[in-house]
């Protein structure tokens, strides 16, 4: 967390950024507003989450009623007045600040999981409430909106509107980096270490809680105004407990124990997400075990599994662990590919148009998958995932003992024993 | 004056329905301080278990039967779920039952299908008790709620009245010293996890085949229960209880009653100004029924924030 973020790969990662719009074609480009949407999102929920240790279950309050905030807004001065069109999400900001330090005072009276589903309360109440107040949340139709011309900008194109979600998402992260080296931000992570303490040192800890939460949920409600100028419209579905979920999944999926790890999470879920929900309609099935999978086997998240292959290169060198990092590559390939499989083919069997021609034709007609028929009765086709599954997780311990036995060769302490183990070990 | 009757008889036995799954959360969290995010699906498990069951062996076997299995899945997720994450912290214990709860649903779907999958109630059973006015009260409610009675009973009397009971009842306030005595705690978690979802799943199974059964119906009881169990006291059975009973009858009265503040407003001449203000105010009571329990929920979390009941704050 303390590791400085080296200037000359954050500013290639911006120069990249900014190309996108040049290298990528007009969907994926919609795609990326999404992903940098879903990144600032993520890091502001791990501001509270990770940084302040508050698991926070109803994020989707604050991102919601940034963009109601910003829609009014858009609506009331139709991008003229003080605030034109690109200083909108500062009404979202402003809108996620004030019921943020509302919600804050309030949940941030009780700690640990009192806490958690206080916010779960809040915003469950909020969305259960949003469709009856049709004058604010527009009801189920939800509030439509135009975004206007200014600065000499039209806004009309996905590039414009692209480059406008990319500066407030680098200026907001930029400003929650900052957070994180003040003092303030500082004594947000003692909140999270050692509360009792900090209350001892004579600090305000309620006080301090309210404050990581209201910034936290200031950031949500830019992210969910920025969704509102994308979109051009706001509906009360954003209140929806999904909206909570997904942020929670992203952030640890990413890893909230350090700054970025979030944002890439979450970029590179909605990605996934962007990639796969057009061929499958199980991917939320994925995401769900993948985050099972991180949460049980990479409690640090994939930044935590980056950082731990940094750790093996550093002490082993290359020639030991490059072997090691390209079988675990293929045995988690093995293992993905014969689940993937596994769930096709069920999802597939078991879909309604199936059903009813299999009961038409009363035999198990063929399946297709991966552009070829699979006939559902063979053997043949269930040793596919079975055999991928088998040698995937044979791999895989050979892999885990593989590493164990690297582990011990290293240290200096019992040199014998642990050469001879790692030779036992290494097939 | 019909409809009080009804609204209460409703109410009492939503409230009941309610209790037979927030038993088992309450009773897991005492014992493991862990709020198992996953346990109404294991109320959403037994309902889709008895209904595929249902055509096999008949409805009172398939309840049975269900019952045990979502029992057995229960006792699967402590033992090889959360207890390889136990030392990473409970925060980490309730992300993971997050994602099992994510994993259970998006199951069912590919399953079952986005949909509501047609179980229902036996014909044998779909019959009134008895008729008030020119309603008819069905004799399932009647027997959902002798089931869950049933339930409190049971566990009550194993709670206080075994050993088995007294060793889970102390393994929930101290839990080294049981296992320093040379009681498995290790086992009685896994029974008491167990137990809790097979009655989630029974829950499940009885419900199930009277509401409707589809992929979000554990996140809407789910969170339901959640609210009983901080409003209860985490913890306690008893305050689970009284929980469920105020918020079955809460919801249940409130969802009759076509009133608004604006016309309480009115008996003290501020009717107009009310109406004219719109928004909160002149929303009608049953239009707020769904959020009365959140609303209560931050009432008893800001007055008595270890809930009704509860001691362990």
């Amino acid at each position: 967390m303390t590791m400085r973020t080296p200037l000359l790969p954050a500013l290639a990662a911006v120069a990249v950024l900014g190309a996108l719009p040049v290298l990528l074609p007009a969907g994926l480009l919609n795609a990326s507003i999404q992903a940098l949407i879903a990144a600032l999102f993520a890091c502001a929920y791990s501001l509270l989450a990770g940084r302040a240790g508050m698991l926070s279950f109803g994020h989707a309050a604050y991102f919601g009623v940034g963009a109601f905030a910003t829609v009014h807004a858009m609506n009331a001065l139709g991008g003229t007045g003080l605030l034109p069109t690109p200083l909108m999400p500062l009404v979202g900001a402003l809108g996620g600040l004030g019921f943020g330090l509302i919600a804050g005072w309030f949940a941030t009276q009780r700690s640990g999981t009192a806490f958690a589903m206080i916010t779960l309360a809040i915003a469950e109440l909020l969305h259960a409430l949003a469709p009856q107040l049709k004058g604010w949340f527009g009801g189920e139709s939800g509030i439509s909106t135009m975004r206007m011309p200014a600065w000499c900008l039209s806004f009309g194109s996905t590039t414009q509107v692209y480059y406008l979600t990319l500066a407030w998402v680098l200026v907001s992260l930029a400003l929650l980096y900052f957070h994180t080296r003040t003092p303030l931000g500082r004594l947000t992570l003692a909140l999270r270490e050692n509360e009792h303490r900090l209350r001892f040192l004579g600090y305000d800890v309620h006080g301090l809680g309210v404050s990581a939460f209201a910034v936290s949920s200031m950031f949500s409600g830019i992210a969910g105004g920025l969704q509102v100028l994308g979109n051009e419209s706001a509906n009360y579905v954003v209140f929806d407990a999904g909206v909570s979920a997904t942020v929670v999944l992203n952030s640890y999926i990413g890893g909230v124990g350090s700054f970025l790890g979030p944002a890439l999470g979450a970029a590179l879920m909605s990605f996934f997400g962007y990639a796969v929900s057009d061929t499958t309609p199980s991917w939320l099935l994925y995401q769900g075990v993948l985050f099972v999978l991180v949460m049980m086997f990479m409690p640090e998240g994939l930044t935590g599994l980056v950082t731990a292959t940094l750790r093996l290169l550093g002490r082993h060198g290359v020639m030991a662990v490059l072997p090691l990092a390209l079988s675990a590559v293929v045995a988690g390939l093995l293992l993905a590919g014969g689940s993937v499989f596994l769930v096709e083919m069920l999802q597939r069997l078991c879909s309604q148009d199936y059903r009813s021609l299999a009961r038409m034709s009363g035999t198990a007609p063929p399946v297709q998958l991966f552009g070829r028929a699979w006939s559902a009765a063979a053997v043949g086709t269930w040793i596919v995932p079975a055999g991928l599954l088998a040698a995937g997780a044979l791999m895989a311990g050979v892999v885990q003992r593989c590493r164990r036995g690297l582990a011990l060769a290293a240290s200096p302490e019992v040199p014998e024993r642990a050469a001879a183990l790692s030779e036992r070990a290494l097939p | 004056m019909d409809w009080i009757i009804f609204s209460l008889l409703n109410g009492v036995i939503h409230g009941l329905l309610l209790f037979m799954v927030s038993a088992g959360l309450t009773l897991i969290f005492g014992m493991m301080g862990v709020l198992n995010f996953a346990h109404a699906s294991f109320y959403m498990l037994g309902a889709y278990f008895a209904y595929t069951m249902q055509g096999i062996v008949g409805f009172a076997p398939a309840v049975v039967l269900a019952t045990l299995l979502a029992g057995a899945v229960g006792a699967v997720v402590e033992r090889w779920f959360l207890r390889r994450v136990h030392r990473y912290g409970h925060a980490h214990e309730l992300l993971l039952t997050f994602g099992l709860s994510f994993i259970i649903a998006e199951t069912i779907k590919l399953f079952f299908g986005n949909y509501p999958v047609d179980y229902r109630i036996p014909p044998a059973l779909d019959t009134a008790a008895f008729v008030i006015g020119s309603q008819q009260y069905p004799v399932y409610r009647l027997l959902m709620g002798g089931v869950a009675l049933a339930m409190f009973a049971a566990i009550y009397l194993l709670l206080t009245r075994t050993r088995v009971g007294i060793v889970v009842r102390s393994a929930i306030y101290k839990p080294r010293m049981v296992e320093a005595l040379g009681h498995n705690v290790q086992l009685v978690f896994m029974g008491v996890f167990g137990v809790g979802a097979a009655l989630a799943g029974l829950a499940g199974a009885i419900a199930g085949a009277f509401y409707t059964t589809n992929p979000n119906m554990a996140l809407e009881v789910g969170v339901m229960v959640f609210v009983v169990v901080v409003v209860g006291g985490l913890g306690s059975l008893g305050g689970a209880m009284l929980a469920s009973l105020l918020i079955g009858v809460l919801t249940s009265l409130a969802v009759g009653v076509d009133r608004s503040l604006a016309d309480a407003l009115a008996l003290v001449g501020a009717g107009e100004w009310a109406r004219s203000a719109g928004g909160l105010l002149t929303l009608k009571l049953s239009s707020l029924a769904a959020s009365l329990p959140f609303a209560l929920m931050l009432l008893v979390l800001l007055l008595r924030p270890s809930g009704l009941m509860g001691e362990k704050a």
